[in-house]
């Protein structure tokens, strides 16, 4: 390679190719003048022995007549290009063209000597420059080209990748449809005989009836009942399949409505069998209607059976600002946060009873502010070391109490897909205060307009 | 007029013999024909070999399809049927005990007539079979022909 600034030892290798053994000669010696012995010539005429020399042997630089008796103007230094791609190339033009020079240039020649008309150290600098300019070219294109592999290994890598992500998508995709479909033939394959079960041990009792065997219809009622409860199960455990399984689309959601509307729609949460009371204002959350709905649902369901027997059940739901740290699990001998309770009720429980909260993704209430929905009842009340264990599936106190042990459970996931958490304050015969706390939606201008709080 | 018979498709032996309890406890006598599976249904609604009889194995004015059968799915059975030129007004009721979304709608979209999820209860089995006693069997109207034959083309 060529040093940039300063000549070496070793002459450069100069191929000229001129026509006019004149004008040749007269370029040599007044290259060689300048600088003696640096320069080793090869002289051809024509274009032909010119490409014949460059097979056969490296040079360092080409210096390119554009009159030559083969080939000529524009077409000589475009062939030149063509044939030697890495060579550095000054062309040789004539005084009255230097238009062509200046086209040469814009193909890919490093320069042009009008002849006759410049100096040998004019024309020694120009071929120095032209060697230099070349390699610059070169390295740049060297570089471009290393960028453009990097670019095409990049984008290599990257379909790569996109493929093993389409892959491992199709896979788990796969996973759930069969997920799905597993779940749906076990209800139905479960279902099934229990429908059968259920029913034929329905009419037998009918015929039982008719025959007036008192026994024999109490054992077909337990058949029954236990059929019955089995499908339930088998339902409930479904929905809570269904819940874990969905993305849960969250949306501001009016609770005082949704509520109301749970109550009226079902005989068993209006009086005179019982009384359930919203106290105050509800606000609006962040969540999913559908799961809430089945959420509230639960809670007033609990609420309302699991009272002692004669007790008239009663209900009472409420909000506060949620998040406040130290109504999260606290040291049972601290006792309930004044904040739980409402200030125009008193309530039965004492002090001493305990506190636990289920959360995985925690409110936190820099983010968005939230809400925390009461659900308080008179009923039996759940003894501290069972509080933990209620909202696992399956978990039933009393035995005595109708119920397959996965509402809470059902709650529990709900409330969590919806960012938000659960949990309890209980003690026995004291009733329960079970509390779901969620984001709080933006107040509707609309709403925040009416500034009735 | 003679009662329009029933043609029900199902694999369940006690599905069939609960249907054929409450049927005769509602005292709906029209004639109930059953086959257990895909295949056979549309043997017997093609009237072919074992069922060519038509004063025994008569034309159905009204299906009740089961969906998880055997050999041929309830969906592939009604999409046959809605193929048939002679058969594709036959009004389909699926009673399937599946309440899945994807099932309903697909139910619907191979040209059901109705969708029903088999219930767990006796009690609630005879209000169903009632309720489609007094749809199908009291105020529906039925078409003259269950096809576009060449007779009524015009139509």
């Amino acid at each position: 390679m060529i040093p940039s600034t300063t000549m070496n030892a070793v002459p450069l290798r100069v191929l000229l190719v001129e026509d006019s053994p004149s004008d040749a000669v007269l370029l040599q010696e007044s290259l060689a003048e300048n600088r003696p012995g640096e320069f080793n010539f090869t002289h051809v005429e024509s274009w032909a022995e010119a490409v014949e020399c460059m097979r056969q042997r490296p040079f360092d630089v080409l210096l390119l007549d554009l009159s030559l008796p083969d080939v000529t103007g524009r077409e000589t230094f475009m062939r030149a290009r063509a044939e030697a791609p890495h060579l550095p190339i000054v062309v040789l033009t004539g005084e009255a063209n230097e238009e062509l020079g200046l086209d040469a240039l814009r193909h890919g020649i490093q320069d042009y000597l009008i002849k006759g008309q410049a100096c040998g150290r004019q024309m020694v600098r120009g071929i120095l420059y032209s060697i230099e300019r070349k390699q610059v070219e070169e390295a740049l294109k060297r570089a471009e080209e290393a960028l453009r592999e990097s670019e095409r290994q990049l984008r290599q890598w990257n379909s790569e990748l996109e493929r093993r992500v389409a892959e491992r998508t199709a896979t788990l995709e796969e996973t759930i449809s069969d997920l799905e479909d597993f779940s749906h033939s076990i209800t139905h394959d479960l279902r099934a005989p229990l429908r059968a079960i259920r029913s034929f041990a329905q009419i037998l009792g009918e015929e039982c009836l008719v025959c007036g065997r008192s026994r024999a219809q109490e054992h077909i009622q337990r058949i029954t009942n236990a059929a019955a409860r089995m499908d339930k199960l088998i339902q409930d455990v479904l929905q809570y399949s269904r819940l874990a399984r969905s993305e849960l689309r969250l949306e501001p959601v009016d609770v005082q409505a949704l509520l109301r509307g749970i109550i009226e729609t079902y005989p068993a949460f209006q009086p005179p069998q019982v009384e359930i009371e919203i106290q105050g204002t509800l606000p609006r959350v962040l969540g999913n209607e559908a799961a809430l709905t089945q959420c509230f649902s639960n809670l007033l369901g609990n609420a309302i059976k699991f009272v002692a027997p004669g007790t008239r059940p009663k209900v009472r739901v409420w909000a506060e600002p949620g998040g406040s740290p130290n109504s999260e699990i606290r040291n049972p001998k601290e006792g309930r946060s004044p904040k739980s309770e409402p200030e125009n009720k008193t309530s039965g429980a004492a002090p001493g009873h305990s506190v636990v909260t289920h959360h995985v993704s925690p409110i936190t209430s820099q983010a968005s502010p939230s809400v925390r929905l009461w659900f308080a009842d008179n009923g039996i009340g759940i003894p501290k070391d069972a509080q933990q264990r209620i909202f696992n599936m399956f978990q039933r106190l009393d035995k005595s109490y109708d119920g397959t042990g996965v509402g809470l459970t059902v709650v529990r996931k709900a409330v969590e897909k919806m960012g938000g958490k659960v949990g309890l304050e209980s003690e026995p015969g004291h009733g329960s205060r079970f509390w779901v706390e969620l984001r709080a939606a933006a107040e509707t201008g609309k709403r925040a307009g009416a500034g009735k709080g | 007029m003679d009662l329009i018979p029933i043609l029900y498709v199902e694999d369940e032996e006690a599905d069939v013999v609960l249907l054929q309890y409450v049927l005769g406890k509602v005292g709906i006598c029209n004639p109930l024909q059953t086959v257990k599976d895909g295949r056979l249904a549309k043997d017997y609604l093609a009237g072919k070999e074992p069922f060519e009889d038509r004063r025994r194995h008569p034309l159905p004015g009204l299906v009740l399809l089961d969906l998880n059968l055997p050999y041929w799915s309830g969906f592939e059975v009604l999409m046959w049927i809605r193929q048939q030129r002679q058969l594709r007004r036959l009004p389909v009721v699926v009673l399937s005990s599946s309440n899945r979304p994807d099932d309903i709608a697909r139910a619907y979209d191979a040209g059901a007539n109705g969708y029903l999820v088999k219930p767990s209860a006796l009690a609630e089995l005879t209000s169903l079979v009632l309720g489609l006693r007094d749809f199908w069997l009291i105020h529906n109207r039925f078409p003259d022909a269950l096809g576009a034959g060449a007779s009524d083309s015009a139509g």
